[in-house]
């Protein structure tokens, strides 16, 4: 019997694939060219400053190729049958995964905000699908990471 | 009275509850009473941690945000419509032809004979080295770009202002982080290594770095030597093994006084003082340009006022 709400399965599917599309979107851009994405450049809003930025890399690997990476792993992680699993190493690298995520994206807003000087939309939009499953991970984690129910 | 029952029914159920739990822990914990009461505790700190976790998350974001919000170092902000940038890289002819290339301009150094070639894929290469903070490079980026324009094409051209905590302060200009440039003629290599976002310890962010060759050059030949500026002084401009300066090659003192769109318009007014300056640095690099590709394209090179300009040595 599943340790966790009804919702948190689907809802944590729904935030996984609306990240990777995003991710997926983001990766086209960086290897043909940031004028493809949909993104006023404003001032504050300037997603191709935001890509082609020193910061869109990360010891040399593109950003935008570790959210794809880091998302089909959340995907995979978040399908109902992950959710239901009694192997708790399943569960453990979810909540590993999410709290590495949502620090990665600590520093991705710092850099924007204060390094780049522009947001770019589809990050935040990748950064607030990554936060939702850290919230998930961290709320379901006491339920299938501590001690198994009493009954 | 009602809720008074249930409250009481629930709390007789949920000691039924831990009753029944402790009996059926396993005999190794056996000899651990209420160990039921404690792993629901456990778990409700776990929960309570785990909320915490959110909520340090929560905070530091929107602190972030407030933070950026609140920040007095002023930012360089002047952002130019497209049909700006269009303008820069589509000037008239006429314009050009109708300034020439002043006297008052300066004479751009040559290298010496045996300067060894700089090639790339078989093509000359003109190199600059730059940063987005620096006004003498917002300055020198409008020739350039002009210049260039009339031997290729640039595209994901950009713009941006010198830095705000700097001489002639936002002065607006192009960028050629994240631009690309294709030629027939020759290859541009571009390099801007700083942002125009100033940083704690007085320097400005980190943007590109050079490549092996862009270095290589520029710690050759931007050496007072050979442009007649300090060493390593940006904007170093090189054209091919033939010429290069660093610095500004016009007055454009006065550029940060005008919007980005309105520096793009004086430059079919050739009878504004911004305009002429900037399309005679323009005519000049072209015609270095030329001396570099052999005169190529003749459509270009082949202005009586380019022929008129310096050759090299």
């Amino acid at each position: 019997m599943s340790r966790v709400a009804r919702w948190v399965p689907p809802a944590s599917l729904i935030l996984s694939l609306v990240g990777l599309g995003a991710s997926i979107y983001l990766t086209i851009a960086h290897f043909t060219s940031p004028n493809v994405l949909a993104c006023p450049a404003n001032g504050t809003i300037d997603c191709a400053l935001v890509t082609t930025s020193a910061q869109s890399r990360f010891l040399g690997m593109p950003v935008a190729v570790l959210g794809l990476v880091w998302f089909i792993a959340m995907t995979a992680l978040c399908l109902p049958a992950a959710w239901s699993t009694e192997h708790r190493l399943v569960h453990l690298a979810r909540l590993v995964g999410s709290i590495a995520g949502v620090a990665f994206v600590l520093w991705l807003v710092y850099a924007e905000l204060f390094l780049i000087g522009a947001i770019c939309e589809w990050c935040t939009v990748a950064h607030v699908t990554a936060f939702g499953l850290f919230v998930i991970a961290a709320l379901t984690a006491p339920a299938l990471l501590g001690e198994p129910p009493d009954e | 009275m009602a809720k008074k029952r249930t409250t009481a029914q629930k709390q007789r159920a949920r000691l039924r509850q831990q009753q029944r739990a402790a009996e059926a822990l396993p005999k190794n914990r056996a000899d651990r009473p209420g160990a039921a009461p404690s792993r629901r505790s456990t778990r409700r700190s776990s929960a309570r941690w785990s909320w915490i976790a959110v909520g340090v998350v929560v905070a530091v974001v929107a602190g972030m945000i407030v933070l950026s919000l609140n920040r007095s170092t002023p930012q360089s902000t002047d952002r130019g419509s497209a049909a700006a940038i269009a303008k820069v890289t589509n000037v008239p002819e006429s314009a050009l032809a109708k300034v020439g290339i002043p006297k008052n301009l300066p004479t751009i150094p040559h290298l010496p004979a045996g300067t060894p070639p700089v090639l790339q894929d078989g093509k000359p290469v003109v190199t600059y080295v730059g940063a987005e903070y620096c006004p003498f490079c917002a300055m020198e980026r409008w020739p350039v770009v002009v210049a260039l324009s009339r031997f290729g094409t640039f595209s994901n051209l950009r713009t941006t202002t010198s830095a705000a905590n700097d001489i002639h302060p936002n002065t607006p200009t192009l960028t050629f982080h994240g631009a690309t440039y294709t030629s027939d003629y020759l290859v541009f290599s571009a390099v801007e290594t700083h942002t125009n976002r100033p940083t704690s310890n007085g320097g400005y962010t980190a943007l590109d770095p050079m490549t092996p060759e862009q270095q290589r050059l520029f710690e050759t030949y931007d050496r007072q030597q050979y442009t007649g500026g300090t060493d390593g002084g940006i904007p170093f401009v090189m054209i091919g093994n033939l010429y290069a300066w660093a610095g500004a090659t016009y007055n454009g003192d006065t550029l940060n006084t005008y919007t980005f769109d309105q520096i793009a318009n004086l430059l079919t007014d050739p009878s504004n003082p911004v305009g002429r300056e900037i399309l005679g640095a323009a005519n000049q690099i072209t015609a270095l340009i030329c001396d570099l590709t052999g005169g190529r394209p003749a459509s270009v090179c082949s202005a009586p006022y380019l022929q008129q300009a310096q050759k090299g040595p």
